[in-house]
């Protein structure tokens, strides 16, 4: 019996908790609405929704997105790059020059300069932050690269910078490095391990304030910045795990900014009440990888890449044989550019232009002509042979990607036009991954984001790229060797003239598209929207139909404002959350009760 | 007088017999000792139990998420410049250019003195995090768990009362549903219904980035925020209890006590509270404690979808990783978890039917 009682104490007590909970949970509704409006009076906090992961705010070590993203805001390079076309403008220095052959580099820096500290910015911040990364391994871990090539770095007086390289180079060697001030991290004790996560002192226009880990990051606005204070007070990185959150949180406005949405849900939020929405050119190209016979730095052949592939015949069929304009327009939902090679059309110097002899169309019986000079006939069942094999390849995506599981079924007919077995292999991203590296691929669903400077992109193309017998080292695009382009390369590496540079690049994006390692399908856009009643004056790059979020340079959030008055007019009257939440409360009582009352007249029914 | 049964009735399809994720469930069958066995021994066997389940799970925690394709290094300098000397830099500092069977031992080691090493991604000792986001888990579960099992034994207990009438065909199917419901699916749709369009409650998140959380505005605003997760947590779970309860409960209510309670002019609400609910209560306890450790385990989704800065969006951080320290890890302390439930739910058991303590 004591055991009943204490039984039937401990059910009462649960459903006790059970219909507190219910209760504070509806008056809490009601003072939580208003905190809610309270907070959207802070006009001038951009709150941006991520997911982005976040080792530290270190930019000597950290390589993640996020991050690298935010030391864009909070730290000026020697040279940035322009919003207008992303081309080499003023950072810290003003101007610039180099000898005859690209060795020697010497920069002016901007006089009267502050941290965001107050202290002065000189050329001794330039010199001793490239220093370090030169000389101490542990700060080399995410920019080391970038550096590799510097032979001294040196300040004749306060104002110059002078980088002395160990090779010539044309590509200005003063982007893309995060200058820090000495007098802060010169007095850090492990500056590898430094996580530099709140009160950060820089020179860019907004400095890490407090960083919550899967919570919030907040920037505040630089009062010393050289281009003068931005008119935002804060930025403020919210965390969404999931993208379709992030969609829910700007239609209620709880964000104000999200990026990188796909078509379905850019095109669910086109219509909706003070979104507006950017399809922002970006600097990604997408395109199918062909395993042309893949070699390590000894020519040792390794994976097991279809034989007929090492044809280039079969692999410009192969191209002639894709739609990539329908392909485009079904699959992307024509959210992309038309594409040529490997580095997008945002970068208008490099792009190899639209109108390049070398380029080729889609034409089947080009492609099917191309098959038949390779000498693969066709078979009974429509299916090419050579020497008794079939003309069988495998296409490796990643499971998870729509665009990459609607190209497969787009490309498995086409190939079966021309006479091409295609098998999709679709698999989880770490596979895929896996598999490429080993070569167990014929052909792969690749992409690359690129930086102004097509250098590196292009050298990754060269054969130096390959990785050695271990299979290590060497980050390779498709596996491509081929001599006359690594000439090209090297040409275009130590050409100081932009014009004759850039020629130099076209004529090596031409011998890559002939070659065929890969089709370029297209230029992905980046997907964006923001709070047009909060804010505007978000500036693209380029300003000219560009992205917002993922620039190289701090240009995104740096302009903004607040919209005018009127714009951001509160919500008009209606029953707030509280009200709901109670009749709903209500409501299930109601239901709840009424089921309750029905079963107890029931039993007295029963009991008579 | 009858012999309790424990291997409960339940409809076809029922909860029981899918349970949640990773939710092993203890050995039903040890439910029923031997006669004369002591209880001492009784709790050394689920004790060496436990014990081995442990040590099957750090053993497997190590080797498993190894033979996961991918790697973590890779991963990094996918698309980034990176010289082959500043990857090599990176695997040594991972630990990633030692043999398998020395990380293996290090891992062990370690283990041993609560040390699960450094996670990649953050950089910090893997034992710091996870306790830094089992508070929010906690809480979440701790709030949906009471709901649920609340909710869930009510309306069981109802039902079976009622059995076949209306009230029971709506509640125990309404249940089901919910129950068959994947847990993604309806996160979302509450998401979009009530945070999106209604704009009643916030999309994501725990707390407003700047709100103190122990201010009552910052009480008041993470209620808020707990509010569609417990929801969709609750609905997705409570069919379970519903329907051990129901079940029980019938079973119960072919005894003769009730009939000899009906005799004694008792009325049916009070043949109900007082006699046969406590005595369908016993077997209930028990799964409901089994099915603790397995709601710590399905919050890693409604984490996901709710943005709720906990242990299960850790865990789904890690995967992506993979961040190999953190995600072992995580696993180990998920499974302990469940281990420790599940022990739990044999002493209680024990503990609380005077029938099994008497045999």
């Amino acid at each position: 019996m004591f055991a009943q009682y204490k039984l039937r104490k401990r059910l009462g007590t649960c459903l006790a908790g059970l219909a507190a909970m219910a209760l504070v949970g509806s008056m809490a509704a009601a003072p939580a609405q208003a905190e809610t409006t309270e907070a959207a009076d802070d006009s001038t906090v951009l709150r941006i929704a991520t997911d982005g992961f976040i080792d530290s705010f270190n930019p000597f070590t950290s390589f993640y997105l996020m991050p690298t993203n935010t030391f864009k805001y909070m730290y000026e390079n020697l040279v940035g790059n322009s919003a207008e076309d992303t081309q080499v403008s003023e950072g810290l220095a003003t101007e610039w020059d180099t000898d005859s052959e690209g060795k020697v580099w010497t920069y002016k820096i901007r006089p009267d300069m502050k941290w965001s500290d107050g202290e002065p910015l000189t050329a001794k911040d330039v010199s001793w932050t490239y220093n370090q990364m030169m000389e101490k391994e542990e700060l080399s871990v995410a920019n080391g690269a970038l550096v590799e090539n510097f032979d001294k770095v040196e300040t004749p007086d306060d104002q110059t910078v002078v980088i002395t390289l160990k090779d010539p180079q044309a590509n200005n060697p003063g982007q893309e490095i995060p200058v820090v001030p000495e007098h802060i991290w010169s007095k850090v004790d492990k500056p590898g391990e430094f996580k530099n996560d709140e009160k950060t002192v820089g020179s860019g226009p907004f400095q890490l304030e407090s960083y919550e880990a899967n919570k919030s990051v907040t920037l505040k606005a630089n009062p010393n910045f050289w281009r003068g204070e931005p008119k935002l007070e804060e930025i403020q990185y919210r965390y969404y795990t999931n993208s379709d959150a992030q969609v829910q949180a700007i239609r209620s406005g709880e964000v104000d900014f999200i990026t990188g949405l796909t078509p379905e849900q850019f095109k669910a939020i086109e219509g909706a009440d003070n979104v507006e929405t950017n399809v922002g050119n970006g600097r990604r190209f997408q395109g199918i990888s062909i395993n042309s016979g893949l070699a390590d730095a000894d020519n040792k052949e390794f994976g097991t890449g279809n034989e007929a592939l090492k044809d280039k015949q079969v692999r410009q069929a192969i191209r002639a044989g894709i739609d990539i304009d329908t392909l485009r327009d079904q699959v992307l939902q024509d959210y992309g550019q038309p594409a040529t090679s490997f580095v997008p059309s945002v970068y208008e110097t490099w792009a190899l232009p639209k109108d390049d002899p070398a380029i080729t169309g889609f034409n089947v019986e080009k492609a099917k002509k191309l098959l038949d000079d390779a000498g693969w006939k066709e078979g009974s069942d429509g299916i090419r042979e050579k020497d008794g094999e079939k003309l069988q390849l495998r296409f490796l995506t990643d499971s998870d990607a729509t665009v990459e599981q609607n190209t497969a079924k787009f490309l498995k007919p086409w190939m079966k036009d021309i006479g091409i077995s295609l098998k999709n292999e679709a698999s989880d991203v770490d596979t895929v991954s896996e598999r490429t590296t080993k070569g167990d691929y014929d052909m792969y669903f690749s992409g690359w984001s690129l930086g102004p400077d097509p250098d590196y992109q292009l050298f990754i193309n060269t054969c130096d790229s390959r990785p050695d017998a271990d299979g290590n080292g060497g980050t390779s695009q498709d596996g491509y060797c081929n001599k006359d382009f690594d000439k090209l390369y090297r040409q275009q590496h130590v050409e100081l003239d932009e014009g004759k540079r850039a020629d130099l690049v076209h004529q090596a994006l031409a011998q890559h598209y002939e070659d065929a390692a890969s089709i370029t399908l297209w230029y992905p856009n980046q997907l964006e929207a923001f709070r047009s009643d909060r804010f505007t004056g978000f500036t693209k790059q380029p300003t000219d139909g560009g992205i917002i979020a993922n620039q190289v340079g701090y240009w995104g959030y740096s302009a903004v404002e607040p919209a005018s008055a009127e714009d951001a007019s509160g919500d008009g009257g209606g029953l707030g959350a509280g009200g709901w939440i109670g009749i709903a409360v209500a409501a299930i009582v109601v239901i709840g009760g009424g089921g309750f009352l029905i079963s107890r007249r029931k039993k007295s029914d029963d009991r008579e | 007088m009858t012999t309790p049964t424990h291997d409960l009735p339940t409809p076809a399809g029922g909860p029981e017999s899918g349970g949640s994720g990773i939710s092993g469930g203890p050995s039903r069958d040890m439910d029923e000792p031997p006669k004369g066995a002591s209880f001492v021994s009784y709790l050394l066997r689920k004790l060496g139990g436990a014990l081995t389940s442990m040590i099957l799970v750090i053993v497997l925690g190590f080797f498993a998420f190894r033979m996961l394709p991918g790697d973590p290094v890779l991963k990094i300098a996918k698309e980034r410049p990176m010289s082959p000397a500043q990857i090599a830099e990176l695997r040594s500092q991972y630990g990633l250019d030692k043999p398998v069977i020395v990380q293996f031992w290090d891992y062990l080691v370690g283990i041993f003195t609560g040390d699960f090493g450094e996670s990649y991604v953050y950089r910090k000792p893997v034992a710091a995090l996870i306790g830094e986001y089992l508070g929010p888990t906690l809480l979440l579960t701790a709030a949906a768990a009471v709901i649920a099992i609340g909710l869930g034994l009510w309306l069981g207990q109802l039902s079976a009362w009622r059995r076949n009438s209306l009230f029971d065909k709506i509640a125990s199917s309404t249940s089901l549903v919910f129950w068959s419901v994947p847990t993604f699916w309806l996160g979302l749709i509450l998401l979009m219904i009530f945070g999106g369009t209604l704009q009643w409650l916030p999309t994501g998140g725990m707390i407003t980035p700047g709100l103190d959380p122990w201010s009552f505005a910052g009480i008041v605003d993470i209620i808020k925020h707990l509010i569609l997760p417990v929801i969709t947590m609750v609905a997705v779970v409570y069919a379970q209890f519903l329907m051990v309860m129901r079940a029980s409960l019938i079973e119960e209510m072919s005894e003769d006590y009730l009939t000899t309670a009906r005799a004694k002019g008792l009325t049916e609400d009070e043949v109900r509270k007082k006699h046969a609910v406590p005595n369908a209560l016993l077997p209930t306890v028990t799964v409901v404690f089994m099915h603790i450790g397995g709601l710590i385990a399905g919050a890693v989704t409604v984490e996901a979808v709710f943005s709720w800065p906990g242990l299960g969006k850790l865990t789904f951080e890690a995967i992506s990783g993979p961040d190999l320290p953190l995600l072992q890890g995580t696993f180990v302390v998920f499974s302990a978890i469940i281990i420790v439930m599940n022990l739990a739910a044999d002493i209680v058991y024990r503990f609380l039917d005077p029938r099994v303590r008497r045999a």
